[in-house]
């Protein structure tokens, strides 16, 4: 059995615990002397869990498999498209974006029927369109 | 504690029409979107809870339970027909479903799921409006170091009971607690952890939280997992006989203790926190089986193997309210979507909800159980058409919904940053499924994080700042004894045996490969 995905991802989590302990609190979290709880006593005690329990991982890893390479370039391919689309609404907005966003989805996942793209580009945005801003009254994001 | 006016009052509140409507969409939709493998009632609720904002709180609140109760009935459709469950509930019922339905009986299999489910539904939830209000006198007489040491109590239940791992567990509550002190903490008001944006400052959205990691990673998980998926499923044919098509009532009657059986373990398992409806399901369908006199027949399309299933997995529902509405703490992530749909409302969960807001709550009882006998109609009419929707493309499934999470979150936070926050956690969540962390631990934790905080900095101060003064408290003791216990049993429990065919392990709302990849 594959134990190694547990032990890296065990000593990830010990060098995070142990950074956020040392650097990151230190600096991102202010010092107050009175009161009955410090701002930083609960981040401080979770940082050591997240270490302890990471050291723990490595020494007593499970077999846990992580899916192949394949699947997270997939992911990653998917992840900084919705993120290009999030920026893209920042310019022009979602009424724009949205039928373009959802055409490339459909198309990377292997749709290629007319009907069903065209009801993915065009009659979901829309209806979106109508139920937000006509019937909530409220705003699309951009 | 409530006055019986209050309660009949907010069970007359449900009659309104427009409240009914709700009710019956919440079903539809639930129905529907159970229907369709890949979507799923907790993902449907993550998405739908930003667009109830401008609704009062009682349509909003009954919509949501609609959906969740018509997601269960409707996630026994694929599961039947296709071997592919909507929901993981669902995933014991494909033991016999599926095998039914390759005999020409699929009409027969989802029948007798829908009507299993909606008694075993009924059942849990008549639990739950006779114990809630006792149990929630009880909780008022709990102070902050007693509230402290529950929480602790759950923490170790739900770390222990999700997930492959205690440690695992464990480092997935410590992440939730750890992002739930990003923003001002509770005493002091001081910012923490925001980095320089003060967006954060009243800390991170639960919704773009939940909706990252519930929702958007699923998809991003299934989009990236699917190889040109935009194809139909297989739906079984039917046998043509019209006694195949329906369940007669002695064929119900036969299985009446089995749903019995499913329904109590579903009510006592679902009043836990930690046990997901999954765990419920498949402990049912062992103890069915074991009891049964022809054992050898499960797995080959016994009607009391879905009797068994489906009335436990349903009866979770009303069953997880008990510790949400009693104490505050979310027992599934069902339960932390539904808790989060409360604060939008302007209702903070916890026993003082019955004194503050009793008629919204019998409200919502009543809403419940008028969601089942929408779920059995609606399942009744629209069984035919549920048959049909799971050979529904994914490529427009998934586009659709999320788009559908742009806006909510969007609209849930007013603008596009909590967006970007939730294509954050969507890709943490997605992270942590891949190496085998339990993202419905930590989406709890980080709900109870800002309470389980300030009870422990008010706890400090009734020990005269000594948290050692707690043998004051013997409730407090006892709960973090048992705390200990429960992680000492989980630890030995691990060791002995990694594998659980109970499939304890699997959490409400995470999928089965997860916890088998």
């Amino acid at each position: 059995m594959n134990m190694t995905t547990d032990r890296l991802t065990g000593a990830f989590f010990l060098l995070f615990g142990l950074a956020m302990f040392f650097f990151v609190i230190p600096e991102y979290v202010e010092d107050v002397d009175r009161g009955n709880l410090s701002p930083k006593t609960m981040p401080n005690v979770t940082s050591w869990v997240i270490a302890v329990c990471g050291s723990l991982l490595v020494l007593r890893p499970t077999t846990h498999q992580a899916p192949d390479a394949r699947f997270f370039i997939q992911a990653t391919i998917y992840v900084a498209l919705l993120g290009v689309a999030i920026y893209a609404m920042t310019l022009v907005g979602f009424m724009y974006v949205a039928p373009v966003l959802a055409l490339i989805l459909m198309i990377m996942i292997g749709e290629r029927r007319p009907l069903w793209l065209a009801l993915g580009v065009v009659v979901i945005p829309a209806a979106i369109w109508v139920l937000v801003t006509q019937l909530l009254e409220r705003a699309l994001p951009g | 504690m409530v006055d019986f006016s209050i309660i009949l009052a907010g069970f007359g509140d449900v009659f309104t029409p427009i409240n009914l409507l709700f009710v019956v969409f919440g079903v539809v939709l639930g129905q529907f979107v159970g229907a369709v493998p890949g979507i799923g009632p907790v993902m449907a609720m993550a998405i739908a809870i930003p667009f109830t904002f401008g609704l009062d709180p009682l349509p909003a609140i009954a919509f949501l339970v609609g959906v969740n109760k018509g997601g269960l009935v409707g996630g026994a459709v694929p599961a039947v027909l296709m071997n592919t469950p909507g929901t993981p509930d669902a995933a014991a019922t494909a033991m016999d479903g599926f095998p039914l339905a390759q005999q020409g009986k699929p009409l027969k299999a989802t029948k007798m799921a829908l009507f299993s489910s909606v008694t075993g539904d009924t059942f849990s939830d008549i639990v739950l409006i006779t114990v809630s209000a006792p149990l929630a006198i009880l909780a008022l007489k709990m102070g902050p170091v007693e509230i402290v040491a529950l929480m602790v109590f759950a923490f170790s239940i739900i770390s222990g009971l999700m997930g492959e791992s205690l440690i695992k567990g464990v480092i997935a509550a410590a992440l939730g607690l750890m992002f739930s002190f990003i923003g001002t903490d509770p005493e002091h008001f001081t910012p923490r952890l925001i980095f320089g944006y003060w967006d954060l400052f009243d800390g991170l959205a639960l919704p773009s939280v939940a909706i990252g990691m519930l929702a958007i990673s699923e998809i991003l998980r299934r989009m990236s997992d699917s190889h040109n998926s935009a194809g139909q499923g297989f739906l079984p044919p039917d046998s043509g006989n019209p006694e195949d098509r329906r369940v007669s009532w002695a064929e119900y009657w036969s299985c009446r203790y089995t749903m019995v059986r499913g329904a109590t373990i579903g009510t006592i398992l679902g009043a836990l926190p930690g046990i997901g409806s999954t765990a419920a399901a498949f402990m049912s369908y062992a103890m069915t089986k074991t009891a049964s006199k022809d054992p050898d027949s499960f797995g080959k399309g016994n009607l009391h193997g879905i009797a068994a299933t489906e009335s436990a997995n349903s009866a979770v529902v009303g069953a997880n309210l008990i510790p949400l509405l009693t104490l505050g703490i979310p027992g599934s992530v069902t339960a932390a979507l539904i808790i989060s749909a409360f604060m939008i409302h302007g209702m903070q969960p916890g026993p003082l909800l019955f004194q503050n807001q009793g008629r919204l709550v019998y409200g919502l009882f009543g809403a419940m159980i008028m969601a089942n006998f929408v779920n059995l109609w609606v399942g009744q009419a629209g069984l035919r058409l549920w048959v049909k929707v799971v050979s529904a493309p994914e490529a427009v499934i998934f586009s659709s919904a999320l788009l559908l999470c742009f806006v909510g979150v969007s609209m849930a936070t007013n603008g596009l940053f909590g967006v970007t926050v939730m294509l954050i956690f969507a890709v943490f969540g997605l992270l942590m499924h891949s190496f085998g962390y339990s993202m419905v631990i930590f989406i709890i934790a980080f709900f109870l994080g800002p309470q389980f905080e300030k009870s422990l900095s008010q706890a400090i101060a009734l020990l005269n700042g000594n948290l050692l003064n707690i043998y004051t408290s013997p409730v407090a003791v006892a709960l973090l004894v048992l705390s200990a216990l429960s992680v000492f049993w989980f630890l030995s429990k691990r060791t002995n045996a990694v594998a659980d065919t109970t499939n304890l392990g699997v959490p409400d709302g995470e999928t089965l490969d997860q916890k088998n990849p």
